[in-house]
């Protein structure tokens, strides 16, 4: 039974029989919405611009050579990006999110969500994967604590399909489930894994999910799971194959992350932990030796991402200025596949202190310290050296 | 591979009993008295700030709130009920 085919005729039957239901829990709100407008367009949008000074060393062979930059334009993190909503009515929703990172204008997403009930928003469109919690939910400079992004969760990305989701009560308990099917991924000819886009080259879909448990009444923590998998396109010119020849099926991905978030009050003091772990899993595949194309060569294709982080903001303080600090720590480590041509160990720890001059607009004076490991393979044109990259970081955000 | 194709039924089979779950599962949630109970004010201050900063009810208008909240549903999972209450709470202080 193929999946691609029992996703979407689960999808129908589960809507049917929700809208058919006429059982909903939540069908009697305490609150009705006032509704003057059968029509509303706005446009919100965030950006985040900055000062950076970077230092870094590398050490190859015994031999360190150090490079040193800074810019009033922070590259690697300036984010310019409307974001138009457009409302019609109760259950239709149209956002697009574009985005100028300082070279390319790309898009963040596009889709239009159908409320179908209480319970049951249907998405179809260009989407941010339910994958984890960063990607969709705290990547907004406004929102993020630190400066950067923790390197390597934003791996399952963002992809043209559909999506179903919802959030539910249960008890005293709250859960929600988020599931899509999706074009998927393709592998390049050194196995690493990238979106394949709007045209799928291959007939298989990647399915993907999340599910999350807010087991406190007041929702101060919340844990989710979350899982993908899937057939992998095969570009034209690909030059691997599976490394069992009797096996004619293409790669095939599978990922699996969990996350979590608790943010409590603890007067004065708000205390606010965020983290998540991911692995990816490519099938084995041969690769063609890039020093001597007769050869091939094989590596296990996991890549694992995780962070933890800390913020700490004195919200009840009676001061005004200490009542709009907030100082926050991260550590993030991601590894890449042992003894392939991009085999990395990667550890990063950030530190930052933000001052909030709204809910929605912060400077922050964060201060990063990288150190990443070459593992890959010499015996195919890897290097095994190592970097150290420490860099101070001005950055303002604001929402709006 | 036969790790994979395990993977692959163990998936499989969780996505055919969800799917069949679901409008059980939609259905038949319910919230308890004390969580019904709760205003929109408690609601806003308990759920913005598991992402971001809560919101000043003044920085957008009565029907913003309303596309927002919506917006906001599909962001951070947050119940129809949640999000009715945040959204009336949001603009009866919204001013305009």
């Amino acid at each position: 039974m193929k999946l691609n085919k029992v996703i979407p005729f689960l999808l129908l039957s589960t809507i049917f029989n929700t809208r058919a239901g006429n059982l909903f829990a939540q069908d009697a709100p305490a609150a009705v919405i006032s509704s003057a407008s059968e029509s509303q367009f706005m446009v919100a949008g965030l950006t985040t611009f900055g000062f950076v000074n970077q230092t870094t060393t590398n050490t190859l062979g015994g031999v360190k050579s150090t490079d040193k930059y800074n810019s009033l334009g922070d590259a690697d993190r300036f984010e310019f990006s409307p974001m138009l909503l457009w409302r019609h009515g109760d259950n239709l929703l149209l956002e697009f999110e574009p985005s100028f990172d300082g070279t390319n204008i790309g898009v963040n997403w596009a889709d239009i969500a159908y409320f179908v009930s209480p319970g049951l928003i249907i998405k179809g469109g260009y989407l941010v994967l339910p994958f984890g919690t960063y990607t969709k939910r705290l990547a907004a400079g406004w929102i993020n604590k630190l400066a950067s992004d923790p390197i390597g969760v934003d791996i399952a990305g963002t992809d043209f399909g559909i999506e179903v989701e919802g959030g539910l009560p249960l008890g005293n308990m709250k859960w929600s489930y988020d599931i899509s099917l999706t074009n998927g991924m393709q592998l390049d000819n050194y196995g690493v894994v990238s979106g394949v886009g709007i045209s799928a080259i291959n007939n298989g879909k990647t399915v993907c999910g999340r599910l999350a448990l807010l087991p406190f009444p007041n929702s101060s923590l919340e844990i989710g799971v979350s899982g993908l998998y899937g057939a992998i396109a095969t570009p034209q010119g690909a030059t691997f194959s599976n490394t069992n020849a009797t096996d004619t099926k293409g790669p095939m991905a599978s990922m699996y992350a969990i996350d979590l978030n608790y943010v409590k009050n603890f007067n004065p003091i708000q205390l606010n932990i965020k983290g998540q772990y991911n692995v990816s899993m490519v099938t084995k595949q041969n690769y063609l030796n890039p020093v001597d194309s007769t050869q091939t060569y094989s590596f296990t294709n996991t890549t694992s991402a995780a962070f933890a982080q800390i913020s700490l903001r004195p919200v009840q303080s009676k001061n005004r200025v200490l009542k709009n600090l907030e100082l926050a720590f991260r550590y993030s480590n991601y590894m890449t596949p042992q003894n392939s041509t991009w085999g990395q160990n990667y550890t990063e720890e950030d530190v930052a202190l933000d001052y909030w001059l709204s809910w929605r607009t912060v400077l922050k004076i964060a201060y990063e310290n990288i150190n990443s490991d070459g593992t890959s393979s010499v015996a195919i044109s890897g290097v095994q050296g190592s970097t150290t990259v420490s860099r101070m970081i001005i950055q303002f955000s604001t929402e709006f | 591979m036969k790790k994979i194709l395990t993977i692959k039924k163990t998936v499989t089979i969780i996505a055919i009993c969800f799917g069949m779950c679901t409008p059980i599962l939609i259905n038949g949630c319910v919230e308890s008295k004390a969580v019904a109970a709760k205003s929109g004010a408690q609601l806003w201050a308990e759920n913005c700030q598991r992402c971001h900063n809560t919101p000043s009810p003044t920085s957008f208008s009565s029907e913003q709130w309303k596309t927002i909240g919506m917006h906001m549903q599909t962001r951070a999972m947050i119940t129809n009920n949640e999000k009715n209450k945040i959204v009336e709470f949001l603009q009866s202080t919204s001013h305009n």
